[in-house]
């Protein structure tokens, strides 16, 4: 476990790494702050920035992000009412109240410290699990690799947002689009349609910003609105959360382990748990705590499990190459184009990377417990920024970030096909996460899915006569026996809004 | 009719869903057999794993269609457009008229007018859109210019800014 921070060390240890993974947090945090954004639209935007740093320093800027806007969301919950990200959704149930009772200074800091606490508790346990988890999937052979990405597949189609026959759907249309360009084993083009941009198929950024950047800025648009301004409370710099937070040690605990297991399951994703941590929270608390009313544990445990959720997301992601969520689906695509393949493979030969990679997890956290208090003043003046000048620069960051990547206007105009495709999906009520997952999972489902037949004497029964296999694989039926189920059952309740 | 208004989105996408495996099959009995590549092993036949998506895509295509069909879907996804929708509209042509002009014009005559544009379609005063749109447009330029090594579109004017 500490040999993975020796190795890593040195590659941290430089000012790009230090000065970045700051610059994430600071990023992360007002990008959170700002609502309709969030950690996942912060990753995006950065990512072909990524590509022109060194691995580590990039990898540290862009986990910065994601720990620092998965935080960041819950101030505009605490002063607008407005959860930022929808991570930070069960925050306001209780931070509102805190602010309308003139504790917003507390409510904030009760809640940066929350998270910084609970994604620190979430490295302990990737930095523990992580290795042991690499280590048992080294024995994996293609087809336990089939099953394992096929069911990391279904289980974030059918857990994400919305129904799960859209979700697979969305999954599919993932390993859709992974199939186009040149074919691995034959080097025949697939799906190119003679146009030699295509040979590689679509780069991963100008779809991932086209259906979540582009879609969201006309979303935005039509949200009206525009300038409109709102008004927010003196803010000041003050530590006394550390202080209000030793009240709270085993809320704090409990709830970042609950996110930090709901986040290493695929799909469940940072509102899922914060929800449950909120309800554990609550029914172990006293009446006079009064929760719902403005009670700091209640802020303590949806920032806690929110934070920690990220840690979690980061043990199959890393150790499985399965993505946890969208935002570590986006991380291990910018892994795999710095050249490194997240899974058993990096803690065998590039040790240091992922050492590189925790030790910059848990210095974001550290720095986020710091800026994120220091900084407390400057966020209400983002608040205050009107979605007339957010918009545009989202636009411009978008088009100037993708056209950074490969010098193309092609991927301009990737990213402007996939923005509307994200649209429409968004309208329909799709999952845009399984697309993004799909797509990074769809060539290591073919290419092992292949290798097996090659290997199998005897065809598709390779994936049934090893035990592993077999039972991944009995997981992933039963997880489509009960799409089938909920489909022959009727829909769900519409949602209130 | 009544299954369809109030499903337009949901039914447009799944006009997308149908398409691709019909595309992928078509693509598959064509480009992927003249290339020699659409049969045989596992490592000869690169037509069959995106024929299983493809098949699998189908499957789900039909299953929601059934759904739509049968009201069996819990949100409704209708055209019903905002009252920005055709500001949203505008927006979208501005950015398509810029990705055409800006191989010609390069990034630097381009990017401030389009940011000034928008600025004032949000609502912002005439100086300020100017004045933001060029700010916007050269403090980018200089971070991916300057500071990444990135070359922006010069265009036909060979404008090279930061660069």
């Amino acid at each position: 476990m500490f040999d993975l921070l020796v190795q890593g060390a040195p590659l941290f240890l430089t000012w790009q790494a230090i000065v970045l993974t700051a610059a994430g947090i600071i990023a992360g945090l007002f990008i959170g702050v700002l609502p309709g954004l969030g950690p996942l639209m912060g990753i995006v935007l950065l990512l072909p920035v990524a590509f022109h740093l060194p691995p580590i320093p990039a990898m540290a800027m862009l986990i910065a992000i994601y720990v620092g806007g998965s935080a960041g969301g819950s101030i505009s919950a605490i002063l607008l009412r407005i959860p930022g990200t929808p991570l930070a959704a069960a925050t306001l149930f209780d931070g509102y109240p805190m602010a309308q009772k003139g504790r917003s200074q507390d409510a904030i800091g009760l809640a940066i410290t929350a998270s910084a606490l609970g994604g620190l508790l979430a490295g302990l346990v990737l930095l523990f699990f992580s290795p042991i988890l690499a280590a048992f999937a080294l024995k994996f052979g293609p087809p336990e690799y089939t099953a394992m990405a096929l069911l990391g597949l279904l289980t974030i189609a059918i857990v994400s947002e919305g129904s799960a026959i859209k979700g697979m759907i969305a999954g599919a249309f993932g390993l859709a689009i992974a199939t186009m360009g040149t074919d691995e084993f034959t080097n025949a083009y697939r799906f190119t349609f003679g146009n030699f941009n295509l040979t590689s198929g679509p780069h991963i950024v100008p779809v991932v910003v086209g259906l979540f950047a582009l879609s969201e800025v006309f979303f935005q648009i039509e949200g009206g609105k525009l300038l409109d301004s709102p008004q927010i409370q003196k803010l000041r710099i003050s530590f006394r959360a550390l202080r209000l937070i030793t009240a709270h040690k085993v809320n704090l605990v409990r709830s970042a382990l609950i996110g930090t297991f709901l986040g290493a399951i695929p799909g469940a994703g940072g509102d899922v748990s914060a929800f449950v941590s909120y309800a554990v929270a609550k029914r172990t608390a006293r009446p006079e705590d009064g929760y719902g009313e403005g009670a700091e544990g209640g802020v303590v445990a949806t920032e806690a499990a929110n934070n920690g959720t990220c840690g979690g997301a980061l043990i199959p992601s890393l150790s499985l190459g399965i993505p946890g969520d969208a935002s570590t689906a986006v991380l291990l695509a910018a892994l795999f184009l710095l050249g490194f393949f997240p899974g058993p493979e990096l803690f065998r030969n590039n040790a240091d990377i992922a050492g590189g990679i925790f030790i910059a997890y848990l210095v974001g956290n550290l720095v986020l417990l710091v800026a994120g208090i220091v900084l407390v003043p400057f966020f209400g003046s983002v608040l205050k920024l009107p979605k007339a000048w957010l918009l545009p620069i989202v636009l411009l960051l978008s088009t100037v970030g993708t056209y950074a990547l490969q010098n193309s206007v092609f991927d301009l105009w990737v990213m402007l096909v996939f923005g509307a495709i994200g649209y429409g999906l968004r309208r329909a009520h799709y999952p845009l996460a399984p697309i993004i997952i799909g797509m990074i999972l769809g060539p290591v489902l073919e290419n092992n899915f292949r290798r097996s037949l090659l290997i199998s004497r005897d065809g598709l029964s390779i994936f049934i006569e090893r035990p592993t296999s077999a039972i991944l694989l009995a997981l992933a039926a039963l997880l489509v026996a009960y799409v089938l189920f909920t489909v022959i059952r009727g829909p769900a309740k519409p949602d209130a809004n | 009719m009544n299954r369809i208004k109030p499903f337009a989105y949901d039914w447009i996408v799944w006009a997308l869903f149908l398409a691709l495996p019909l595309v992928i099959f078509w693509q598959s009995a064509t480009s992927l057999a003249d290339q020699g590549v659409a049969q045989g092993g596992p490592m000869e036949n690169a037509a069959l794993f995106p024929r299983m998506i493809a098949w699998g895509l189908l499957g789900l295509a039909i299953l929601n269609a059934g759904r739509l069909m049968l009201g069996r879907i819990a949100n409704s996804s209708p055209l019903t457009p905002t009252a920005t929708t055709r500001l949203a509209l505008v927006v979208s042509g501005c950015f398509v008229l810029y990705l055409l002009t800006l191989p010609y014009l390069g990034y630097h005559l381009t990017t401030p007018v389009l940011m000034a544009l928008l600025l004032n379609l949000f609502g912002v005063g005439r100086l300020a859109s100017l004045a933001g749109g060029v700010v916007m447009s050269l403090v980018t330029a200089a971070v991916f210019q300057g500071l990444l090594n990135v070359v922006l579109p010069v265009g036909i004017f060979e404008i090279t800014g930061f660069g």
